[in-house]
Formats: structure tokens, sequence, C-alpha cells
């Protein structure tokens, strides 16, 4: 489904990927590991399309056509989706009003008929609950005054009704209790299905406990340098970064 | 020293004489004080942003001429008045039957009560201010005299919709007065319009006094063709706890100017003025607005928003003049701005007098652009840029267009909004 060749990526003229080479097939779940500052975020936004990010050198294919020629909102439409670490707050906006927008926008390319607003909105509710994030929350403005927890559900929420391929979860673990990593879990496990694929960036291993992964990936200096099944998420639970020849402290 | 240009002897000679007679002269004072009147330049103060739209050719002096049949482009339910180059058509209208509630065109005024008019048109504007809306009074050639008894009551709206049929050239002069009695209570909505496509110039100047406990709405939806120039004055005197209300929907067009001048005249009285400018391709608009608290104990309120695209410019000047008297004034004043391109222009400018040392009074005033991680957010979901662009221009004004309190104008609003900020050239 996805073939990352040689990827170099840098931001304000400093490289940050520096040559990630990853095959993601349909079906499969990967867990991209490492040290902050590593590049996993960097990696996450160069898939979405973020423009902030120069792509410098090598390739992206999406079921061999180049993902990188395309804008953000053509790579969404072809099943790119990614949850945000930090979601962006915006106030005017009703969370209603932006999920329909965007679930109808996909729709539309995939020449299906554009849900009206009834329809729509019994999705979203029965969705909500999958989420155990309050329907009320559809009325506000998106993620406006959403606490860490509830950003991160709303992720999970666009994802169930966007339904992508490829789903990116870039750290949607981090700053979530143990209640609401179950919840976003268990999210995620409704998505996977043998059309999909999971890819998850993060820093611990503590998701990886209630999603598990098909293969690890340990991300250093903006390369991969170790893969491996589930057991390697363990390994590093454990040991650290050290035996590998990362320097945490240094990396962050 | 080029000498400034002045206003062409062509614009003081008004048409249609179907006025009472009281009328007819007040507009001959008028106009002979217009004689020889500077037009603004770049050197005009208030005009100094605006002058250079301003197009006062010869051809625009004479009246319209109506050649369609007048119709109203809102979908007016309820009551409504229609005005077609300034001048009423009853039969296009449908007016309240209501106690306490008389609504009448100047032209069937009698004389005795075309005297009392006269003695008080223009006496809600501060003339040496609106320079070009004084030409009104030397114009008009019709008007709507609004009077509520003490404590009447219209249940619903009034739709005033002056449209203008710019199939020839020419200017046209809507006239508004509106008298509230004391705890009377309305709600008036004034849309402008256009058809045709010559060049044309719309001078509309409605007043409003509110007496003791009066409440007065006034939503004004400027949208009148490109080839409309618009100039504007609307005047509010306050007396003691009354309420007035503004809430303006601009639309942008090669000359826009409007002027709000609301006076606190009684404690206790108090204003909410809201404004919402969109402005695109090279489009003006220009918002002038004054607000006198002369008592002590008043409140005013004050929001605009402009959204300027492509090459087009909006202005908007927020005076707020606190008299010697007028201690415990509660003044609040917000103007904020969005540029959607670079070639955009808006000037802001708030401007405080205060001569009372127990006020509070607040302004704050920003420009900015759109969020760009707020549109990455958005485009990664399969939004397009220029969907994610309108969604996030429509959240900047949404707020404001909410508060009006007419249903199906927000709702119109909204939608026009939307479509206007759909057709703006999207930068990528």
């Amino acid at each position: 489904m996805l073939s990352i060749k040689n990827l170099h990526a840098s931001v304000e003229g400093k490289e940050i990927l520096k040559g990630i080479n990853l095959e993601i097939k349909a079906g499969e779940v990967h867990a991209i590991m490492g040290p902050n500052g590593s590049g996993k975020s960097t990696l996450s936004q160069v898939l979405a399309g973020n423009e902030a990010f120069e792509v410098t050198e090598g390739e992206v294919l999406m079921d061999g056509n180049n993902l990188l020629d395309l804008e953000t909102e053509e790579r969404a439409r072809d099943g790119i989706f990614l949850a945000f670490q930090y979601p962006v707050e915006i106030p005017g906006v009703s969370n209603m009003q932006f999920l329909r927008t965007a679930v109808n926008s996909l729709r539309r390319h995939r020449g299906e008929e554009e849900m009206n607003a009834a329809e729509f909105m019994k999705l979203a509710r029965e969705t909500s609950k999958q989420v155990d994030l309050d329907p009320n929350f559809l009325k506000r403005g998106v993620n406006e005054g959403f606490s860490g927890g509830e950003k991160k559900r709303n992720e999970i929420l666009q994802a169930l009704l966007l339904q992508p391929r490829l789903a990116i979860l870039d750290e949607t673990d981090s700053g979530l209790d143990i209640d609401a990593l179950k919840v976003v879990a268990d999210g995620v496990n409704a998505l996977k299905s043998k059309d999909r694929a999971v890819l998850m960036v993060t820093h611990y291993q503590r998701l990886l406990n209630h999603i598990v992964p098909d293969y690890v990936h340990v991300l250093a200096d903006g390369r991969i340098v170790k893969s491996g099944g589930s057991e390697l998420a363990f390994e590093l639970e454990e040991r650290g970064y050290g035996w590998l020849g990362i320097n945490d402290a240094v990396a962050s | 020293m080029k000498p400034a240009p002045k206003l062409s002897s062509a614009f003081l000679e008004p048409a249609g004489q179907k006025l009472p007679s009281p009328l007819l002269e007040l507009r001959r004072q008028r106009g002979t004080a217009l004689v020889d009147m500077p037009l603004p330049t770049r050197k005009t103060e208030n005009w100094k942003y605006s002058s250079r739209y301003l197009k006062l050719d010869d051809t625009l002096a004479g009246s319209l001429t109506s050649t369609g049949k007048a119709g109203t482009d809102l979908a007016v339910e309820g009551y409504h008045a229609v005005f077609r180059n300034g001048v009423m058509v009853p039969e296009a209208s449908k007016l309240p039957d209501v106690d306490g509630i008389d609504i009448r065109r100047f032209a069937d005024l009698s004389d005795s009560e075309a005297t009392k008019l006269a003695e008080r048109l223009d006496n809600t504007l501060d003339s040496n201010a609106v320079q070009l809306a004084r030409l009104n009074s030397a114009r008009f050639e019709d008007g709507l005299l609004i009077q509520l008894k003490p404590e009447a009551v219209l249940d619903k709206p009034l739709f005033i919709v002056c449209e203008t049929d710019a199939s020839t050239s020419g200017s046209a002069y809507p006239r508004i007065y509106l008298d509230a009695g004391h705890h009377s209570q309305i709600t008036v909505v004034e849309e402008y319009t256009s058809t045709g496509e010559q060049s044309a110039m719309v001078n509309a100047v409605t007043e409003f006094t509110l007496a003791e406990g009066a409440q007065v709405t006034s939503v004004r939806l400027s949208s009148d063709g490109q080839n409309v120039q618009h100039i504007g004055a609307t005047g509010a005197r306050l007396g003691g706890n009354s309420r007035f209300e503004s809430h303006a929907v601009c639309f942008g067009g090669p000359l826009r100017r409007h002027d709000l001048q609301v006076r606190l005249e009684q404690p206790g009285a108090e204003c909410k003025l809201n404004g919402v400018v969109v402005t695109q391709g090279k489009q003006h608009y220009d918002n002038h607005t004054t607000i006198e608290h002369v008592a002590p104990h008043c409140n005013s309120e004050e929001t605009y928003r402009n959204i300027a695209a492509d090459q087009s410019h909006a202005i908007f000047n927020g005076r707020i003049h606190i008299h010697p008297d007028a201690q415990k004034s509660n003044a609040n004043m917000s103007n904020k701005n969005l540029l959607l391109s670079t070639g955009a222009e808006i000037d802001t400018k708030p401007e405080l007098e205060i001569y009372a040392d127990d006020v509070k009074c607040a302004h704050g005033a920003t420009i900015g652009q759109l969020d760009e991680d707020a549109i990455f957010y958005l485009v990664s979901r399969g939004i397009s840029r220029r969907e994610a662009t309108t969604l996030l221009s429509m959240a900047f004004i949404n707020e404001l267009i909410e508060q009006i309190p007419v249903a199906s104008v927000k709702e119109a609003s909204q939608g026009r909004l939307n479509h206007f900020i759909e057709q703006t050239f999207v930068e990528g």
C-alpha cells in the first residue's frame, strides 16, 4: 500500500529525515518508536502533506502512485488520515459542520451522494458514543476548549467517520489517562481490517499493549535503525534506547 | 495650489416636486447651503482613504428613471415598504395596521405634518462630519416617516427595501425618519439593492429618535450592484434607558461609505453596533462610526469585523466621544480584521476622546491572516483549500451574524456571505 524510499525532509533548512525506508501493506499495523527529536512527527506531517516540511530526496508511493505530488486534501481523499499530536482548535466552526464537510468531501470524491444534515447527525452521534465523547461536543467549535483527552478522542472519531485506508497516529497516546487510552485503542482496533493499515508513532510502549503492532521500527536521528516484531517494543520498554547506541537525552 | 474640486451645480437641481411645500422649501435651503461645497480629497481627514474611489461626474447628477416593476429582493414576509429610486411604491408595499404605529410616505403628509418633520430632519446627524450625505436633504423626492406612539410595539420586523434601477445613469436619495415614542419597540430591516448596469449613486439617510425606554433595532444590508456608488448616513438620538441596536452587513463595491452616528443623550441609554464587512476584487467599503456619550451612566458596545480579499480595501474609523458630564460611561469597541490576500488593504482607526474621569472605555483592533495550522488541519481531512478558507472566514464573522435578531435575514446573510467569500481568490 505505502512504500517509502530513501525519504529525506527538512524544515527551515535543517534536515530532519535522513533516508527513511518503510513498506506498509494492507492489513498491517506498524509502530514507529524513538526518542524525542528523532523525526517521528516530521514523518507523519510529511506523509499528510504539511508544506512546512520540504522533501529533498526520495519518494513515497501509495498504491504505486507518487504521493508527494498530491495536495494535502487529495491525499486525504485517497485514504491518508493523520491523527494530530496537537489537534487544532477552530472556534466558530462547529465540530458537526467540520465533520460533515470532511465526510462529504470524501464522498464526493468517491462519486457517492453527500449526506444531508439529519443523516449525518445520526451517524456522528452514534460514532461519538463509540469513542465515549459526549454528543454535545459535536455542537461546540472544533476542539474548542476540549481537554487533551477529548481532543484525542475527537481525532479517533474523525478516523472512524472518514474510514481511511492508512491511519497515521501521531503520539495519540500522549497525555491520556488509562481509561482514555483504552477508549482510543478500542477505536483504532475497530478501524483495523484487511484493507487498512495503521501507522502508530509513539514515544512509549504503553499504547502497544492495547493495539498490538505487527512491526516495530526504531527511529533515531532521521533513520530507521532497527525493525522487529512486537517484542521489540517490550525490549525498548525494558532497556531504553541506549543499547541501540541512541542517547535519549541528547536526541531530545 | 490647485483649487479643491467642488460639487457640481448639476447635483443641486432636484427633480420630483411631489412633496408638501414645507419639505420642498427645506430641500431648497439645504441645496443653497451646498453651493460650491468642496468635495472630499485625500487631505480631508475623514475621507482620506476613500476620496479616490469617489466618482461624482455629472452623469450621476440627474434622477434615475424607473423602468421595471419594483420587487423585493429578500423573501419578505410580513411588513415591507418598497422604494424604487428613492420614491415609495405603495402597490409593492405592505404596511402594518397596528395601533399606535403610523407609517407614511413624505409625499402624503399634510402641510402641517410636513412642517413638523422639516423642523426635525437632519437633527440626528452632525452635518460637518457627514458631508456628502447632506446632499440627500437637498435632493430627496420622497421618504418614509415612521412614528410610534408611546408603548406601541410592532410585532414583526418592518422591511424597507431600497431598490435602485440603474438602467439609466443618475442618483437616488432614499430617506427614512423614525420617531419612537417612550417604551415603544420596533425592528427595521433596510436593504439596499440594485438592478441595471449603468453607473449610479445611492445617497441614503436614515434617522432614529428614541424617547425614554424605547427599543429600536436596525438591520442594514448593503448589497447594491458593482455599478452603484453608495453613500449613506444613519443617525440615532437616544433618550433615557432607551436601547438602539444596529446590525450592518456590508458587501463591497466601487465606493461604499456609511456614517453611523449615535448620541446617548440621557442616563441609562445604551447602544450595540455590530458590523460585518466583506470586500473582494477592487472593491471598497468605508465605515465611519461615532458614539457620543453625552449623558452619564450610558453603555455602548461596538464590534466590527472586516474581511478583505484580492486587491480590495476596507476602512473602519470608530470614534467614541465621552463628554465632560458623562461620568460612569461604559464603552467597548472592538474591530478585528482579516486579510485574505497580500494585495488587500485594511485601515482601522479607533478614535477616543474622553473628557470625563470616571469612565470605562476599552478598545481593541487587530489585523491578521487565516491561521495556516487551522487550514492544514481542515485540508488534511479532505476539505478543499477554498472550502477551508470559506469555513474559517465565516467563523470569523459568524458570531456577529448569529446576533441578527431576524431569522430570515440572518440566514440570507449567512448564505450571501458564504457565497461571496467562495468567490474570492485564494492564495495557495
